[in-house]
């Protein structure tokens, strides 16, 4: 196509300009989004389990607290990759500016690190259920911003139109119920029995059908409300550079887990349950990056 | 006092004069710019014309790098410029993200935020900004948009209705003006970027973070 047939209205094309270069949130930032989602996830789960099957999950309060652990520690090792200065890391608890999600994120997932090795504490050299179950409400409250602040912090980017408020916030904590119910399918799923796993299997179609929902709400409304939005949402459709791996993952993580699971309740297939469970996780990842990604491929100048 | 600025594009030649006196003055680093020059061919040929846009920071009033910089790097000074402590930025490059000008970019020298700053450090000294002085045709006019009398003040009240901002629906209030832009100039989503039709097709840039 020569450069004269591009705009039938003004002709316009850019033949200088020397934009910022390359990606500035790399797939750093979607392992950081991804493995908070399963980290703070299991707890949402742990809690669920404790209240509704209390004999048959009292063996899962210090393995479910360590894969929390574990996932919360990738979440923030990869937060602190992605600085150009992470030696300078400090600054956010000595130069603390309110305004911003980074910070008030960080000093969250600080205090939710701490009562997660309070719940080990309890569970694992104090053995104590009881104060185990007294602490985990307060852990389950604190780690509904603990998922959400990525959500808020993309919401600051006043430069990414894509990144809404309340869309990122639901999508973050339904990522974190798709994960965290998915994660306990596979690796504890065998200890729960066939009704604990079904209930977590509605959990994980339940948030997958709504995160579906939404993100064809975007697809198909987004680009009426706004031309930034209608610019974005072409890399993820046609022959844009991310359509392949936006359906990749629609379909990995929402669509077939769904009906793994409609099909595993009629054959009461726990294998199937955990395949879905898979897919779902490895989905998520796939999702997130290219939902982080589209944004920053438009020109800002 | 609030510093502003304000370019008229019917004067700006793309001499890129700016962008050179920019460079030298702030030691700007190979494949970084703080202030560029954008040019954009309109029409069709024979019928054809370059607009030259200068891009800079807009130091804007209620500025989106400001409210997401974790650890205050970027901060308002008395006089209305958006600074940045070089010293104090770990580098999370929450405000390239946040930008919606494409303003601000990681110094690979550094591996930190920077972009233009009005030249504070010459302004501390009661100089013009180093891109001011080099204009060869004033079409970068400066000044204090609280003072009724100043050059700024005045230009805009000549031009009134053609004064323009950058993207005016994100909120920002930009404090840099220009006169004489069009939908073309000022907004990106109005022009195409086409491989092989760049003045400078192979612009070498430095790694910034190793892995970004």
């Amino acid at each position: 196509m020569a450069a004269h047939e591009i705009l039938a209205a003004t002709n316009a094309v850019v033949t200088l300009d020397v934009a910022i270069p390359g990606t500035v949130w790399p797939w750093l930032v979607t392992m950081n989004m991804w493995a908070k989602s399963i980290g703070t996830g299991v707890i949402f789960m742990l809690f669920f389990l404790i209240k509704k099957y209390p004999d048959k999950v009292g063996g899962l309060r210090f393995p479910t607290t360590v894969v929390s652990i574990i996932f919360i520690h990738i979440f923030l090792l990869f937060t602190l990759a992605d600085l150009h200065q992470p030696f300078r890391m400090w600054h956010i608890f000595f130069y603390p500016h309110l305004t911003s999600a980074i910070t008030i994120g960080a000093w969250m997932a600080t205090v939710f690190v701490g009562l997660l090795f309070l719940l080990a504490f309890l569970s694992f050299i104090k053995k104590d259920d009881a104060a185990f179950d007294k602490v985990l409400p307060w852990v389950v409250a604190l780690a509904v911003p603990v998922t959400l602040y990525t959500a808020a912090l993309m919401s600051q980017c006043t430069a990414r139109e894509l990144w809404q408020m309340p869309t990122e916030s639901a999508q973050m904590i339904l990522a974190a119920l798709l994960s965290g119910s998915a994660f306990m399918i596979l690796v504890f799923g065998s200890k729960l029995g066939w009704e604990a796993n079904r209930n977590l299997g509605t959990i994980l179609g339940l948030s997958a059908f709504m995160s579906f929902v939404l993100y064809m709400s975007e697809y198909v409304f987004g680009p009426m409300k706004a031309e930034e939005v209608a610019a974005i949402l072409e890399y993820v459709k046609g022959d844009g550079p991310y359509t392949v791996m936006f359906w990749i993952g629609q379909w990995v993580t929402y669509l077939l887990p769904m009906l793994l699971i409609l099909l595993s309740r009629s054959s009461k297939s726990e294998s199937i349950l955990k395949l879905a469970a898979i897919l779902a996780l490895v989905g998520l990842w796939i999702v997130k990056h290219v939902w982080l990604m589209i944004p920053q491929l438009l020109p800002m100048s | 006092m609030q510093l502003g600025f304000l370019v008229d594009l019917h004067l700006c030649m793309g001499c890129k004069g700016c962008e050179i006196a920019c460079k030298v003055e702030n030691e700007v680093p190979l494949s970084t710019w703080r202030l560029r020059v954008k040019y954009v061919d309109v029409g069709t040929f024979p019928e054809t014309k370059r607009t030259f846009t200068p891009l800079r920071c807009n130091h804007c009033e209620n500025a989106p790098c400001e409210r997401i910089c974790p650890v205050s790097a970027l901060h308002y000074l008395d006089n209305g410029i958006v600074n940045i402590d070089k010293e104090r930025c770990i580098g999370c490059a929450g405000c390239v993200m946040a930008c919606p000008y494409g303003a601000i970019y990681i110094d690979p020298q550094t591996q930190t935020a920077d972009k233009c700053t009005y030249c504070a450090h010459r302004i501390a000294s009661s100089m013009m900004p180093a891109c001011v002085v080099a204009c060869p045709v004033q079409a970068n006019i400066f000044g204090d948009l609280d003072d009724a009398t100043s050059n700024i003040s005045k230009y805009i009240q000549n031009h009134q209705g053609a004064v323009q901002v950058r993207k005016p629906e994100k909120g920002t209030n930009p404090q840099h003006f220009y006169v004489g832009g069009g939908n073309v100039t000022l907004n990106p989503l109005a022009s195409e970027r086409v491989d092989g039709y760049s003045l400078f097709n192979n612009i070498t840039t430095l790694p910034v973070g190793g892995h970004h």
